[in-house]
């Protein structure tokens, strides 16, 4: 349900969400070096096929973000990688609008990016079972802000969908455990076996 | 330059994530079927909505508003043919939309069907197998009947067949980001390049 097709939104909530998604956009692409490039394309590409497969939950059905995930490696860089994968899954399937493009980058990417920032001194300190920990905290984090903010651009649009949030809220539940089992694991590895795609590295040498 | 290593790992996630290739998007399967809109909701791989609304209008105008069935079924019978779309809206930001055009709702009881010289009514007697006209009507009615009930199938089939997320699509935007990537590294490359001739000069 992070795809919101056309004419669900209003348009301040449309406007208000591409104006943040070039901000957002431009932000990550100041940030990229020619040696980011790489990673950020392969993860763009991971986020686009993971997030095509959705599973039936409930009354509803949910597929994988990783938003938690590619916050941790990518950081603000993200933002674009993100934006690349639903502007192809736009394009190529019809999954989501092209006017709603900048809501729905702004509820998939930003709360991974922001529990990814905010947890990476913490894990930069972490040691054992906690880095997986950690990892699948900000992935659990990054679910729920999504959930949050998809909840918001609705009720902002109109008040009917109020209604309905709560059954949002519980699909994205499962979706939150398998992102934070999926995460973690793959964040304990990382740290692990090549901790400076964490953007950990440099910190420590500095 | 962890790219070497993510690349794996990666790769492992897409294979293993692409083995059931379905996707997220609500759609809407309509049909018409005895002079009635009926059809059913679902999600491209699977799950139907329950309780989702339903709005039926015509030109603009809200005409009909209920839920789907515990099946994600609905069916609404229109007071009279005309061109209608249909609308099912999840509630979540799901949203799907399907028309009829009038002439599938048994359009054909307005224009009524070549008879020669329709005799009179009379006091209709119990089986009247002289009223060409009335027969013809119910002959016309069991065709639809019978033909919607064998196209349906392929109709699904084929509604499921157009969201399916193809092979093809999903290699051309891994192609298209792979490309994506190349340009960048292309401009960064320049970029470098044209900086060491300058301090080369």
């Amino acid at each position: 349900m992070a795809h919101i097709p056309d004419g669900v939104l209003s348009f301040p909530v449309l406007a208000g969400g591409a104006a943040l998604a070039v901000g957002g956009v431009a932000l990550g692409l100041r940030r990229m070096d020619e040696a980011e490039i790489p990673k950020t394309a392969i993860l763009a590409s991971t986020f686009f096929v993971a997030s095509l497969v959705a599973v039936p939950v409930g009354p509803s059905s949910v597929h994988l973000l990783l938003s938690g995930l590619m916050g941790l490696v990518l950081g603000l860089r993200a933002i674009p990688a993100v934006f690349v994968g639903l502007l192809l899954q736009a394009v190529l399937f019809g999954f989501g609008g092209i006017t709603s493009l900048g809501v729905d980058l702004v509820d998939i990417a930003f709360p991974g990016v922001a529990a990814a920032l905010i947890a990476r001194p913490a894990l930069a300190r972490a040691q054992g079972w906690r880095v997986g920990a950690l990892g699948a905290a900000v992935a659990a984090a990054g679910v729920a802000g999504t959930a949050a903010c998809v909840s918001l651009a609705l009720a902002l649009s109109s008040a009917d969908y109020v209604p309905s949030l709560r059954v949002i809220a519980l699909t994205y539940i499962p979706l939150a455990l398998a992102e934070a089992a999926l995460t973690g694991g793959v964040v304990a590895y990382l740290k692990r076996v090549k901790p400076e795609a964490l953007g950990l590295a440099e910190e420590a040498a500095a | 330059m962890s790219a070497p290593r993510l690349l794996p790992l990666a790769l492992l996630l897409t294979l293993g994530l692409t083995t059931s290739a379905s996707a997220h998007r609500l759609k809407l399967f309509l049909t018409v079927e005895d002079g009635a809109l009926g059809g059913y909701a679902f999600f491209i791989g699977g799950g139907r909505p329950s309780g989702a609304d339903v709005i039926v209008k015509q030109s603009g105008r809200e005409v009909y508003r209920g839920k789907t069935d515990d099946h994600g079924d609905f069916r609404w019978k229109p007071p009279a043919p005309a061109d209608y779309s249909v609308t099912i809206d999840a509630g979540d930001g799901h949203w799907a939309e399907a028309a009829v055009t009038a002439d599938r709702l048994g359009g054909a009881e307005a224009p009524s069907p070549p008879v020669e010289t329709a005799p009179p009514p009379q006091a209709a007697p119990a089986c009247a197998p002289t009223d060409a006209a009335a027969q013809a009507k119910l002959i016309e009615a069991q065709v639809d009947r019978a033909v919607a009930r064998q196209l349906r199938p392929l109709l699904e089939a084929y509604d499921q067949a157009e969201g399916r997320v193809r092979f093809n699509d999903v290699m051309g935007g891994i192609g298209m980001i792979v490309g994506l990537a190349g340009a960048g590294l292309w401009a960064s490359a320049r970029r470098q390049k044209r900086r060491d001739d300058g301090h080369g000069d």
